[in-house]
């Protein structure tokens, strides 16, 4: 009895199943043009190495400037030096959308961008400032000692060089010590923002880097020293990273075209999605405002945290378009997912790029606001409604758009979206 | 027998009820809603104790005992926070972890100088840092707080988290109650949230898996797998109240609550043993630990046991999200931790 019930039991799940099954099955047809989807792999890959190639440039004309700020520390080249940064990071942020998915980039990339920093580490802070809990590091001012005794470990950092840097990254296993990278120049060049939620930026005077009588600060020689290190780091990696996407060599684009299509198209949909939600509307938005944290703003020594966002965005929309404007002001275009999701679902790409255009604009909002004299970190302050409203919006555009690239990798048939685990079996 | 066979076949038939809507709305009913009420009685029994404690009519350990049940079921919930609790930022003013920078003990002390004593209109406006769990963890338990000798520093500010907690939890509630409510949607399909059912249970999957990744990173985090290998004790969820291995297994508890549900859709009979196996092996191995996290992860020795514990989860998570999203046909989408 017992044996038919559950027989009975199987009999109507297939019934169930026979009657009641009104979904479809899926179309036999290829979601894309195989040769055309390659051709879109292809591109993106060229999108990387002008994108890169541009960072490159920028760093080289960064490094130009710093030279200039030494030869002659004075408030005009020490100017001169922070526009010059500010320009390196517009290509550079238009990169990171490469950075998720694309296992070299995503390896490489701590010790070119990694951030929040406990800036304590590379030299003189307030005595207000906040560090994080256990960190032996916090305090070490590398440009202040010769030599470092962190545990049992005694380091040697009288010769300060870009190796040496490299190696003082995550000292004592703490992820802020940060000692090279784009927020270590950042924290160079302006100081510590002292105003909290108030209006102003770091306001490190020139002669932090002068050697006369009218030099402050300390240690300017090692400071100096630094600061030269640094920037010649961070070119020496960005040509790595050039390197990495030159088309016709031995390196990581050949393995990414030589791959499986679907899994350069997985990649470019994994990189655009998880800018969009988890690290820039999560950890660089959400984190800061809920908590009206600015020791969790994006660049928050220069706060330019709103060109930050901005081009974070527009690196997003680039890969989507297979779409970029050069520095130089040239446009690099190409076959695009958008052009593989069209072929297949004009709606889903018509809205997707609704979407990148609404989110475009709202993170617009955040630049508007900084160049009427509202940054980012005045805008997380507590109270104000107003500023809330407007980094809230900027979330919710990007939430909308993650949404929308859901639905594009659906019409292109890619259901797992992690490349680390999408072909993994267990 | 016959006859209730064809009876029962002839009722499908007709009905063609979809069992994934089944599910759903078990889900809804048996599950989700019940956690919600769960959390919101305990925030309404915190508010009481904490009233009674700032009276003096109740003692350091009972308020202590309501905060763990709140943690407990807080925990419980967090795999099952789909619609209103995902929204806005309400789950962040429940809870602010991590906080590496310490950020609970100097915002919590930086408002009781501005504003003493605290007005309930004081915290409302402040940051989600003061307005939850951390916060009230913090003026309870850490060091730096003498509690019995300021409790006319501090009561003001407890009592206004119990009260914050309570309207939340009310307000959440509400939401899915109600004709138009959260529960509403996960039983008829089109509505105004979720074209089918498919849609709903993908959203209720993605939950679910991404709290059993929030639950690596809350092991990994402290065992320093961010960090070198070097432990980050202090990074611990709850280490303050020691609490970090009970909010493990009550947010385990609330996930395979999920499971249960969900496996009769599942049609290959080897993964659904698969995952019932992975989700005991995690609980026994939680079960097992015997000292908190925060203890635990500064002795070297307990390493092994952590790292077995830490792949099991993650053994769990990737059959769910990899196997089981195959299996069911549904794409999981984005969640906030990847790129993490």
């Amino acid at each position: 009895m017992l044996t038919r019930v559950a027989a009975g039991g199987l009999l109507l799940s297939s019934l169930w199943i026979a009657g009641c099954s009104d979904e479809q099955p899926a179309a036999p047809t290829a979601p894309y043009d195989e040769a055309q989807a390659r051709q879109v792999v292809s591109h993106y890959g060229e999108l990387a190495l002008a994108v890169y190639s541009d960072a490159l440039s920028e760093a080289r004309a960064l490094q130009s400037a710093i030279d200039a700020l030494l030869a002659q520390p004075d408030e005009a080249t020490l100017a001169a030096a922070r526009d010059a940064w500010r320009a390196a990071r517009v290509p550079y942020m238009q990169t990171e959308v490469f950075r998720f998915g694309n296992r070299v980039v995503d390896e490489w990339e701590g010790q070119v961008n990694a951030w929040p920093l406990d800036e304590g580490l590379i030299d003189y802070v307030d005595d207000d400032y906040q560090a994080v809990m256990g960190n032996p590091g916090a305090r070490a001012n590398i440009i202040a000692s010769e030599s470092l005794t962190i545990g049992e470990q005694r380091l040697d950092l009288s010769d300060l060089n870009g190796e040496l840097l490299a190696s003082l990254n995550e000292l004592g296993g703490s992820e802020v010590n940060v000692a090279t990278g784009y927020h270590a120049i950042e924290f160079l060049l302006w100081g510590q923002d002292l105003n909290g939620t108030e209006a102003g930026a770091g306001q490190r005077p020139a002669t932090d880097f002068a050697t006369g009588a009218e030099a402050t600060g300390g240690h300017n020689a090692r400071r100096r020293a630094y600061l030269q290190a640094v920037t010649n780091l961070l070119i020496a990696d960005l040509e790595f990273m050039v390197a990495q996407w030159q088309p016709g060599a031995e390196n990581y684009r050949a393995e990414l075209e030589a791959d499986a299509v679907k899994n350069g198209l997985r990649k470019m949909l994994f990189g655009m999605g998880s800018l969009s939600l988890g690290e820039l509307a999560g950890e660089r938005m959400k984190v800061a405002l809920a908590a009206h944290s600015p020791e969790d703003e994006h660049d928050c020594f220069s706060d330019n945290t709103h060109f930050s966002h901005f081009y974070n965005g527009k690196g997003i929309r680039n890969v989507y378009l297979g779409e970029y404007q050069r520095v130089n002001g040239d446009t690099v275009s190409g076959p695009s997912l958008s052009d593989l999701v069209a072929a297949r679902d004009t709606a889903a790409d018509r809205a997707l790029k609704q979407e990148l255009t609404a989110s475009e604009a709202a993170l617009q909002g955040l630049v508007d606001s900084a160049a009427n004299g509202t940054h980012f970190d005045q805008l997380i302050a507590p109270g104000n409604a107003e500023g809330a409203a407007l980094i809230n919006g900027a979330i919710e555009a990007l939430v909308q758009q993650t949404g929308g690239i859901e639905k594009a990798a659906l019409v292109l048939d890619i259901q797992a979206l992690n490349p680390d685990t999408a072909d993994h079996q267990f | 027998m016959r006859a209730v066979m064809i009876a029962l076949v002839a009722v499908l038939l007709s009905a063609c009820s979809n069992p994934r809507e089944e599910v759903t709305e078990q889900l809804a009913h048996q599950v989700l809603l019940p956690a919600h009420q769960q959390w919101h009685d305990s925030n309404a029994a915190l508010l009481v104790a904490t009233q009674g404690y700032c009276a003096d009519e109740l003692d350091g350990p009972a308020l202590k005992q309501g905060f763990y049940r709140v943690l407990q079921s807080w925990s419980y919930l967090q795999p099952l926070m789909v619609g209103p609790m995902a929204e806005g930022n309400r789950s962040w003013q429940v809870q602010f972890w991590p906080d590496k920078r310490n950020m609970v003990a100097r915002q919590v002390e930086a408002l009781l100088d501005a504003s003493s004593p605290l007005s309930q209109e004081a915290l409302e406006g402040a940051s989600v840092v003061v307005q939850g769990l951390s916060a009230f963890e913090y003026v309870l338990f850490d060091e730096a707080v003498d509690l019995d000798t300021r409790s006319d520093r501090y009561c003001p500010l407890l009592t206004g988290i119990a009260r914050h907690q309570q309207a939340l939890s009310k307000a959440v509630l509400e939401l899915w109650e109600g004709p138009q409510g959260m529960a509403a949607m996960l039983v008829d399909f089109p509505n105004q949230r979720y074209a089918s059912a498919d849609e709903a249970l993908s959203l209720i999957l993605r939950t679910q898996i991404t709290a059993v990744d929030v639950l690596k990173k809350k092991l990994g985090t402290p065992m320093g797998r961010l960090n070198k290998g070097v432990p980050q004790p202090w990074q611990a969820e709850a280490w303050r109240s020691q609490h970090s291995i009970g909010n493990l297994q009550a947010s385990l508890a609330g996930a395979r609550a999920v499971w249960e549900q969900v496996r009769s859709l599942v049609g290959d009979a080897q993964l659904v043993s698969r995952i019932d196996s992975g989700y005991e092996n995690t609980a026994q191995k939680l079960a097992g630990l015997p000292a908190p996290l925060v203890e635990l992860v500064q002795n070297k020795e307990n390493l092994p046991r952590l790292q077995s514990l830490y792949d099991s989860l993650d053994n769990l998570e990737n059959l769910q999200q990899v196997e089981l999203a195959k299996d069911l046909g549904i794409q999981l989408g984005f969640n906030a931790n990847d790129g993490d």
